[in-house]
Parts: C-alpha cells; structure tokens; sequence
C-alpha cells in the first residue's frame, strides 16, 4: 500500500455513497412521509386497491383483488332512495389498500379523522368492506380546501359489500382497479402520462397533480415518455363510453391519424351477447373499408361485462 | 459445451472461458434486444403492423426491448470485459471460471425467464425496474452478486500491488450494482406506495444507468486505449478526478427525472445542480482518453477497436452535455417527456456505451480465442451500419422531440404533433434497423472468428497482426 | 503515511512515501498497463469551474417560468378605473389593453408581463378567479398560475413559511442549494487531498524506457 492507499480510498468511498445515500433517500424521505392525502389521493387509492402491478393475489395480472367503485343511489340498508354517493366496495377476501393496513400513510389529520370518525381500522380483508369518502371541517393547510377522509360505512352504518352490490345496477359499476391493472399490464403508460407538467400542460391536459395525491397508490404509472395525450383528466375531457369502445378497438376509426395500436384482443372471445367475435371478418371488413371497397367500417361489437375491456374503460372514464 | 464445464474442476476450464461465453451471449442479446427494438419502432411508424395479438402489442414488447439491450447485452458485454479484463491488470487468473461460468448460465435462463414473463404482461408496473420482486431478487442473486464476488476476489487476489483504473471502477460499480438493485426495489419488497413509489423509481432508473453502465462502459475505455495503443494512460491524476466525482455526482441527481412532480423543491435543486455536475466526470473522461490516443490517432483509422472505443468517447460530449443540461429548470420544462429523452436514452446506450462495449468485446474475443478477426470488411461495415443507424435515429428522435416540446408548449392539439412526427418515426424505424442488421453480420463475423480466425502466436496481441480480410 | 503541509499546492507527503511510491510507479506492470503522472490539464479545470458556475445558474429558476397570478393583479385592478373603463367605450378592447400595459410600465413585473401578454378577453376570463382568492387569509398571488382561461394553485413544494405552509414556487435559494455548496466543498477537498497525496505533477514515471512492447513516446516530455 504504498502511494495507492487503498484502506483510505475505500473508507472515502463509502463515506461519498453513504452520505450521497442519505441526501438522496433518507433527507426527502420525511417530506415525503408527511405529505397528506387529498381527496383526490384517497380516491385513486380506493378505487385501485392494494397494487395494480404483480401481486402474489394476481400473479398474472388479470385484474384479480380489486374493489369495485360504486355508484350507490339507494341506500342499501333501507332501499330508500339518497343522495347519490361514490362507494368503494371491497368484496370479502380483497386486500385492503395501504391508507387501511397503514393509517400513517394518510397523513396528520386524515389519519386521525379516518380511525377515529372513519373508524378504518375496524375493516377487515375476510369480510369484506364499503368505504366512502366523506370531507370534514378542517381544511388542508396548502390550499383552502376541505381536508377529507375515509370512512369504514360497514362499519358505521352496517353496508355489507354484498348488499351494496346488489342494489347497484351494472351501469353504477366501475371496474377501474381491475383497470388500472390493465393499464399497467397493456403498457399504456409507455406512451401516456399521468403526470402534466406545472410548466406547461394546463390547457391542454388539465392541471398537473398535488403532493397528496398519490399516497398509498403503487405503481404510480406516471410513465416518462409521452407518445401520445396524458390521461391523468381525460375522463373530463372525454367521457364517452361509446366513442372509448371505438378507439380502444381500432383507433383509427375515430382517429385516422392516430398511432395507438389496437385493443381489440381485449375484448376477449365473446361480446355482450354471448356471441363469438369474428376477429379475422372484421379486419378484413375494415381492409375494404380501408382501401374504400366499402363505405362504412364494420360495427364494433359491445363488449361482454366481464371483459378486460370493460375494466380499462371503466378506468379510463374514472380519470377525473 | 459450457454444460461439461458448469461441473468441471475449476482448474479444468480453459482460461477465458466463461469471459467467451458471456461475450457470445451478450452479442446475441444484442441481436434479440435490437431486433425487438426495430420491430417496435415498425409499429410507431406503422400502428397496423402486426396488430390485433397481445403477444405482439407494443406495450407489452417496449419494456423487453429496453431490459434485453440493458441486462442483456450491456450488462453481459460488462461482465465479459469484467471477467478477462480484471485478471489481466492484476497479473492473475480469474478468481473462479467455474463461477463465472456459472454466473452466465444463470444470467441468461434468469433474464429469459423474465424477459418472458413481462412480455406476458407480468410487471411491477415501474419503469426499469419493471421485474416483478422476486424477479429482483433472482438477478441480485444469480446476476450482480456472483458477477461481484468473482470481480472483488480477483482483484484481493491480484499479485500486483496497485490497482489500475479500470479495476476501481469495476470493484466500486459491481459493488453499487448490488446496492442500488436491492435499494432501488424496497417499494415492492415493502409495497411502498405514491409518490416514494414513483422517486425510488427513478432513483434506482437513474443509478443503475449513473452508476452501473456508465462508468464501466469508461472503465473499458480506460483499458481498451492504452492497451491497444501501447501509450500510458496521459494521467492517473484525472483519473482520480473521473472515479471520484462519478461516486459522488452521478449518485445523487435521482430525483431530476421527476421535475414536474410535486416532489419537495429543494430535493430538485439539489438533485438538479449535481445532474449538471456530471460534466464533471464527463470532461475527465473525455479529456484522459483524448489525451492518451496523442501520437496514435493513425490507429483510429487502422484498428477497429480503437475507432469504436474513440467514437464511444467522443458520443459521450453530447450525451453528457444533453444529459447535464436538460435536465435543468431552465430547460427541462421544454423537452421533458418528448421523444428528445428517447433520442438521448439511445445516446446513451446505443452510443456511448455501446460502442465502448462493442470494442472489448471484439478485443476480448480475439484475445481469448487467440484468433484475429475474421473479416475487417465486416467489421467495417458493422461499425458504419451501426453509427449511421444509431445517427439517424439520434437526429430523427431529437428532431421529433423537438416538435413535441413546441407542441406542447403552443398547446398544439396532440394529433398534430403525431401527423408532424411520423416521417421521422418512419426515419427513426428505418435508423433501427440497420442497427439491428449490423448485430447479425456482427455475430457472423465473431462466429467465424472462432472457427477460422487466423491463430495468434503466443505472446502477441491481436492488434500486432495484419487484418487478412 | 506521513503528512507534510509546508507545500500543500505541491505535495502533501513525506518525501519516503514519494520515493516508495516512485519505485512502486515505475517497477509495477499491470497486465502491461503504465500511467502516467500528469497534471490535471488547466483547460479541464476551467471546465470543471464553469461547470459548477454554470450548474447553479440553470437550476436557479430563470428561464421558463409560467405567468403567476400576481402579474396580473394591477392589470385586473386598472380595468375597474374610470379612464380604462371610457376608453374601452369609446376605442374599444384593445385601446384599453394598450392603456393598461402603458400605466403598467414601471411595474415590478414588466419582464414577466412582457413575456407573457394577455387580451382584454383574456383579463375578464381571469379576473372573477384571481379577486376570489385575494380573499383569501395570507395569500400570496405568486403561488397560483395562470394558464388560459385557469388560475390554479401551482404544485411547487417550495421553502417554508414562517406560518409553515409552503411557498408554491420554484425558489432562488434553498437547502437543496446549501446541500449542493457543502457537498461540492467535501468534493474538491477530498479530490485535492488524494490527488496531493501523489508525487508531484513535475515527476513523470519512466517505465517506457527499458520496456519495448509499450510506447515510444512519453507526454510532455
């Protein structure tokens, strides 16, 4: 060890990691930790559930362990109409998301408000939950708005999953954890954002997201390369199921120019009917349609309730 | 063949043969991940092309593309240089062939077997890291960790008493490899979720590529010149300089890739200087290299080896000004999110590290198959195929981005900026391509040198012999 | 390991170490790699420099900013005035435009103003949201963007206040910065010390002599 003094050199190396480390991982992580869940971040995190990428619950990732998103305008114990209010119905044996399992990712306030008033902590993942979002007095310290939180309704007023599911009619159902896990299976995040950009998005893709709302949601999905619209409002913009339906199943039928491959394999075998789907007759419609041998594409068949499709438009349209 | 080594005594197996094996692999990798990366570049020009299977829907085949070129070809052209390189500047042998015989075996089914899953769908969901968990666990455990142990024990085995640059970077990268993997992953270990999520992310995106890829792609550089031209290294002073502000500036910029999230303020400020900061590695690195080939530059005409290495240096000027400015708030704002990030992602690793790897791996071959290369002509043409490819979808991606940031910020409707970008997806396919069918005379050639390769002598370089072909 | 400090600039080693180290230099062939001792070239040390400068002066927020919602108000303000107001009557829209940017000439904000021009369609549009949150308690316009027809809360996670909420803006000066200074100050200690640690720049090993597999030139000789 004569001029290459290798005990200092490799002390010095850790000293420069470890410390490059802590500024990097440790220092933000309390930023991090004390962000609070915005109404916003609660409702993603309810609507997609636990985790919408691999999960030993959905190896494969078809959508398997998710809550359903509830359109609940009776109210399911009396019958008697109410006012129309979103529930997030996690039907026995779905994991809970992670704001449930662990309070503390809700953030100071919404924590205390979801045990306490919300009483959160009573769900259990065998039986099964509802969970509503309800806004309480306070308000959230960087914008003036109500702080919200969450609350167990099976719990605080006795709404089984199933009672609730039962009242509701199909078109009240949203489908969007199971298609988040589309979303991120299909890999449409390689090409959309959820992510505008403070700089510049506004206009066009509405305005860029806050610090509290993201908690307990994983993956985040923001994508990085934009080869296409960001998604994180296109509900807003477009919420038509009808024009989802033609878009996902051949893009340029609504879009001539558009580069989006099609998703029509999501409509699995069958449609709404039951009736097998040509796929190979209606690409070779569309290719006369194409080359103008026709004049009108073939129809888009509806897809079936349990299809993949229906979760991904379910989560689209979700996309406040 | 490699089956009757995997269970042969070590002292059995031939000096250099897992480095061969790993050299062999990672330029097939290369094929698949290109070839891959042609076909989806065919569908972002042509969105009809092949359609309607999910097997063959881009969003399921980009993140293969991406992780065969990075832990397939890359990594695997690292782990070869790695297993011939390290022995050399120590006056040894390999620590262990067997293991690293091993390693490669368990390299290839790991990464297959992932690579396979994901096509299927089967994803974390997290860009670069986008292996399931247990996934991870089996590349630290097959992948980074042997491919350490055999680097760390054979430089403590070395019988020299210094260590020579290369050699650092190789110690300290497969060491950080090991870290960041297993760090870089804890929110799926520990489903981590929001937005610690989305930063650990790009903290494991941003070291693996800072920390891994980058200075071992210099390390090769740092060996591959002074070695084939002869000169001394012009300083092992800014040698310090490169090693030291690597660990310490390309550490730390994580959170520039997510300037238009709402992370803390101060994070980016931080994270953005140090990300300009990585010039700093970047003119030690240039400048060392430049400096050594004074006297020489004839060979970056004559030798193969030295013109990859040399253009893999020279790519690393504008990817390291592109990489150290745009990330800025001055500039980020314009380009984040465009096709100008994928244009610069290729700069990097179908540029820079790329070409650097390209020469140790034609180096290694031939110095361990102790055979001149087969065909110059095919080297040549491997070497122009591949440059002019990988410019035109450099130039035709930055163009497109371009676009794409003017789009964005005149709040252009998206399509038009799509009907604006397709001649030069259409440029960027065509660009693919020829990269992609540089790989397969590539692989022809190397085959062929190890079949009729003119034999070395003994105690010359492959370098010393005249080119026949 | 001897440290000697009466020629930091030089070197910062006994001289025996020098020696051992020389010996060791020239002696040692690694796998038939020889380095050389050069300095660090004055070129790469005015870059290294101008990196840093350049580094602070692009991360600092000076380019690319979107308009607030503060450089508006005194727009907004002036168009409730009886001399706009008659203008507007008599010349129309943009006349009154025209006489709000005039009495605005001085403002603070004339770069951003200037960079970021608005119609009196645009002001209307505007005005209802940006008077709805000067009501609110402690509000400071610069943390609110105006995009179109939007005037929106930004997503900055700036410094603290002293009420502790946060500023809503890239900021000028923060920890991350002080962090960068401390961490850059550690940094070119620490490559100085090593670097001084090795036999002065003026000495240059001499392993090609005796050696005629490797090169036939040595650097600045």
């Amino acid at each position: 060890m004569n001029f290459r003094e290798y005990r200092i050199g490799s002390r010095a190396f850790g000293l420069a990691f470890g410390l490059s480390m802590s500024i990097t991982l440790f220092f933000p992580s309390f930023d991090l930790a004390a962000s609070i869940s915005s109404e916003v971040g609660l409702d993603k995190q309810l609507t997609s559930g636990w985790d919408s990428g691999w999960q030993l619950a959905d190896p494969l990732l078809n959508g398997l362990n998710k809550p359903l998103k509830v359109l609940v305008r009776k109210d399911p114990k009396s019958g008697e109409p109410m006012e129309p209010v979103y529930a997030y119905v996690y039907p026995a044996g779905t994991s809970l998301p992670n704001g449930v399992t662990h309070t503390a990712n809700l953030g100071k306030g919404v924590e205390e408000l979801s045990v306490k008033q919300g009483r959160i902590t009573e769900a259990r993942k065998e039986s099964g939950a509802v969970f509503l979002i309800k806004k309480s007095d306070q308000l959230l310290t960087f914008e003036d708005k109500p702080l919200s939180y969450m609350e167990n309704a099976t719990a605080t007023k006795g709404w089984t999953p199933d009672e609730v599911l039962k009242q509701a009619a199909d078109s009240d159902i949203l489908h969007a954890g199971s298609g988040k896990t589309m979303f991120v299976r299909e890999g449409c995040w390689w090409c959309h954002t959820l992510l505008p950009e403070q700089t510049q998005d506004w206009q066009v893709f509405g305005a860029p997201p806050m610090l509290g709302d993201f908690n307990g949601e994983s993956p985040t999905a923001f994508g990085s390369d934009r080869k296409g619209p960001d998604l994180l409002h296109v509900g807003s913009r477009n919420a038509s199921r009808e024009w989802m339906m033609l878009h996902f199943f051949n893009p340029r039928l609504v879009q001539p120019h558009s580069i989006m491959p099609r998703f029509d394999y999501l409509w699995g075998e069958v449609d709404a009917d039951g009736k097998k789907i040509d796929f190979k007759k209606w690409r070779s419609e569309y290719d006369e349609y194409r080359e103008g041998k026709i004049t009108t594409p073939p129809d888009v068949p509806m897809y079936a309730k349990d299809s993949e499709i229906r979760n991904l438009i379910d989560f689209v349209i979700n996309l406040k | 063949m490699i089956l009757k080594y995997l269970f042969a005594k070590n002292e059995a197996i031939p000096v250099g043969s897992a480095a061969i094996f790993f050299g062999f692999s990672a330029i097939i990798w290369f094929m698949i991940g290109t070839g891959l990366g042609s076909f989806n570049a065919a569908k972002l020009a042509f969105p009809d092309f092949v359609t309607g299977t999910e097997m063959f829907a881009f969003g399921h085949m980009r993140q293969v593309h991406v992780l065969a070129v990075i832990f397939g070809w890359i990594s695997m052209a690292f782990a070869m240089a790695m297993m011939y390189i390290t022995p050399i500047l120590g006056n040894t042998r390999l620590w262990s062939e067997k293991l690293g015989l091993w390693n490669c075996m368990m390299w290839n089914v790991s990464l297959a077997l992932g690579l396979t899953l994901l096509w299927m769908g089967v994803t974390s969901g997290r860009e670069y890291s986008d292996f399931p968990w247990p996934l991870d666990l089996a590349v630290a455990a097959f992948i980074s960790i042997p491919l350490a142990v055999n680097v760390w024990m054979t430089i403590i085995k070395r019988r020299t008493q210094g260590i020579y640059t290369t050699n650092w970077f190789f110690a300290a990268s497969t060491f950080m490899l090991i870290i960041v993997f297993l760090v870089g992953n804890l929110p799926e270990y520990f489903h981590l979720t929001g937005l610690t999520e989305a930063y650990m992310t790009w903290w494991f995106a941003h070291n693996v590529l800072g920390l891994w890829i980058t200075p071992v792609a210099a390390a090769i550089a740092y060996y591959v010149i002074p070695k084939v031209t002869g000169n001394p290294l012009y300083s092992h002073r800014i040698g310090h300089l490169h090693f030291w502000s690597i660990v310490v500036f390309y550490s730390t910029p994580a959170a520039h890739h997510l300037m238009s999230a709402p992370l803390p303020e101060w994070l980016k400020s931080f994270a953005s200087v140090e990300g300009v900061l990585i010039l700093v590695p970047a003119i030690a690195f240039v400048s060392n290299i430049l400096l050594t080939m004074q006297g020489k530059w004839n060979m970056f005409v004559e030798n193969l080896e030295v013109r990859f290495t040399v253009v893999g240096v020279l790519l690393a000027i504008p990817l390291n000004m592109q990489g150290g400015f745009q990330q800025t708030r001055s500039i980020n704002w314009y380009i984040h999110g465009t096709g100008w990030m994928v244009a610069h992602a290729h700069l990097a690793l179908l540029g820079f590290s790329t070409f650097l790897e390209a020469a140790a791996v034609y180096l290694g071959l031939q110095t361990l198959m102790k055979r001149k290369l087969y065909s110059l002509t095919l080297g040549n043409l491997h070497f122009w195929l591949l440059l002019i490819g990988f410019s035109t979808y450099w130039i035709s991606m930055t163009i497109a981005g371009l676009i794409q940031g003017a789009g964005k910020i005149y709040e252009v409707p998206y399509i038009d900026v799509v009907i604006a970008e397709h001649p030069y997806m259409i440029a960027r396919w065509l660009g693919g391509t020829m990269v992609f069918s540089s790989t397969i005379l590539w692989l022809y050639n190397m085959w062929m040198t190890a079949r009729e390769g003119t034999v070395i002598p003994v105690g010359r370089m492959p370098h010393e012999l005249a080119y026949e072909r | 390991m001897p440290w000697v400090f009466n020629e930091p600039l030089v070197t910062l080693t006994h001289e025996e170490t020098v020696a051992r180290s020389k010996q060791l230099w020239e002696a040692e062939d690694l796998g038939g790699m020889t380095e050389d001792n050069n300095r660090l070239p004055v070129p790469v040390v005015v870059l290294v420099l101008l990196t840093v400068a350049t580094a602070f002066l692009t991360t600092i927020p000076l380019w690319g900013q979107r308009p607030t919602a503060a450089i508006y108000v005194d727009y907004i303000k002036a168009m409730d005035t009886p001399e706009i107001q008659s203008i507007q009557e008599t010349q129309g829209d943009d006349a009154a435009m025209k006489r709000i940017v005039e009495i605005n000439k001085d403002s603070p904000f004339k770069a951003q103003q200037g960079r970021h021009p608005v119609s009196m369609n645009d002001l209307r549009v505007i005005k209802p949201q940006i008077e709805e949150i000067m009501k609110l308690p402690d509000v400071d316009l610069k943390d609110y963007t105006v995009v179109g027809p939007e005037v929106k809360i930004a997503n900055f996670e700036g410094n603290y206040r002293p009420n502790g909420k946060r500023e809503r803006q890239q900021p000028w000066w923060d920890k991350g910065y002080t962090i960068d200074l401390f961490y850059l100050t550690m940094f070119f200690l620490g490559v100085t010390i090593t670097v001084k640690r090795l036999p002065p720049y003026h000495w240059q090993p001499r392993h090609h002599d005796n050696d005629p597999r490797h090169g036939d030139r040595r650097h600045n000789v």
